[in-house]
């Protein structure tokens, strides 16, 4: 390539540059919530989002046994107390933090086209700029096991089981009094 | 007798108070199923659209939203509001 040619490459990167630094600092991007990003905005971002789960959950080990009763009971009390508000539940209404939400928190009894193992990153590890928090921090991996086998039931349930199941299940502070009492390896990710 | 009439003003001022607050309570039962024509609410329908898988029903809110929005340019609130609506019955399948 001639040199010529390289300068005007060169110049215009520059000019690209200088414009996106100066619409930042102008405060152009509207970062309100209440105003949805433009089809490209919202495309870059899900995807950035999709590629970096599906990269970090592909070694996840998931344990064989999700369809366990006494799993998925544990995991409804716990998607109860912390995931029902957003994510909602069979039954429920939308919540006022669920309208508010950008991005919307995804209503997890429709499904889901995420595996179990990208399901468990997400809850342990949560999701920048999206409000989902990184239950990793206060909740062992065996507790988000048991959500994550529980969400994979959801969408079959009806309001009346799972009223019934969350009704029956055990509370949620005897889990988490049980989790701080048991001897869990709290940053194993392949149980 | 002083009791009977004790318990009769106390009695009227319990109705009193009851039907006074009845207008608030009915209009904050109604407002979870108020459809209104407006910037926000067309907003959210869109940020609503965006979190749905595709097929039908985001093809049809998509299509209630424009509507809604063209019939909003117009001054056309009872068109927009019924546009709004629909588009609201179509994210929530």
């Amino acid at each position: 390539m001639p040199r010529t040619r390289w300068g005007l490459v060169i110049g215009s990167l520059v000019v690209l540059v200088c414009v996106a630094v100066a619409a930042i600092y102008a405060g152009l991007y509207n970062i309100a919530a209440d105003v949805p990003h433009t089809q490209p905005v919202y495309w870059l971002f899900e995807t950035i989002r999709q590629r970096s789960v599906a990269t970090r959950a592909r070694d996840i080990v998931v344990p064989h046994d999700l369809d366990d009763a006494n799993r998925i009971s544990k995991g409804a009390s716990e998607y109860r107390e912390m995931c029902s508000g957003c994510h909602l539940a069979p039954g429920m209404k939308r919540t006022e933090i669920s309208q508010g939400l950008y991005p919307r928190a995804p209503e997890l009894r429709r499904g889901t086209d995420l595996s179990p193992a990208e399901q468990f990153w997400i809850v342990k590890h949560g999701v920048k700029m999206t409000g989902m928090p990184a239950w990793g921090i206060t909740h062992d991996d065996e507790l988000l096991w048991d959500v994550v086998a529980f969400v994979r039931k959801l969408p079959e349930m009806t309001p009346e089981q799972y009223e019934t199941l969350v009704k029956n299940a055990p509370k949620h502070e005897e889990l988490m009094h049980e989790e701080m009492g048991g001897d869990h390896d709290h940053n194993a990710e392949h149980p | 007798m002083r009791h009977l009439r004790l318990r009769e003003t106390s009695t009227r001022l319990l109705l009193v108070a009851s039907f006074a607050g009845l207008p608030l309570t009915l209009a904050l039962g109604h407002e979870g199923h108020r459809v209104e024509c407006n910037e926000t609410a067309i907003n959210a329908l869109k940020a609503d659209i965006q979190a749905m898988g595709e097929g039908g029903a985001r093809t049809t809110a998509s299509k209630e939203v424009d509507a809604a929005q063209q019939t909003m340019a117009k001054n056309d609130i009872e068109g927009c509001k019924s546009h709004i609506h629909s588009a609201m019955e179509a994210t929530e399948k």
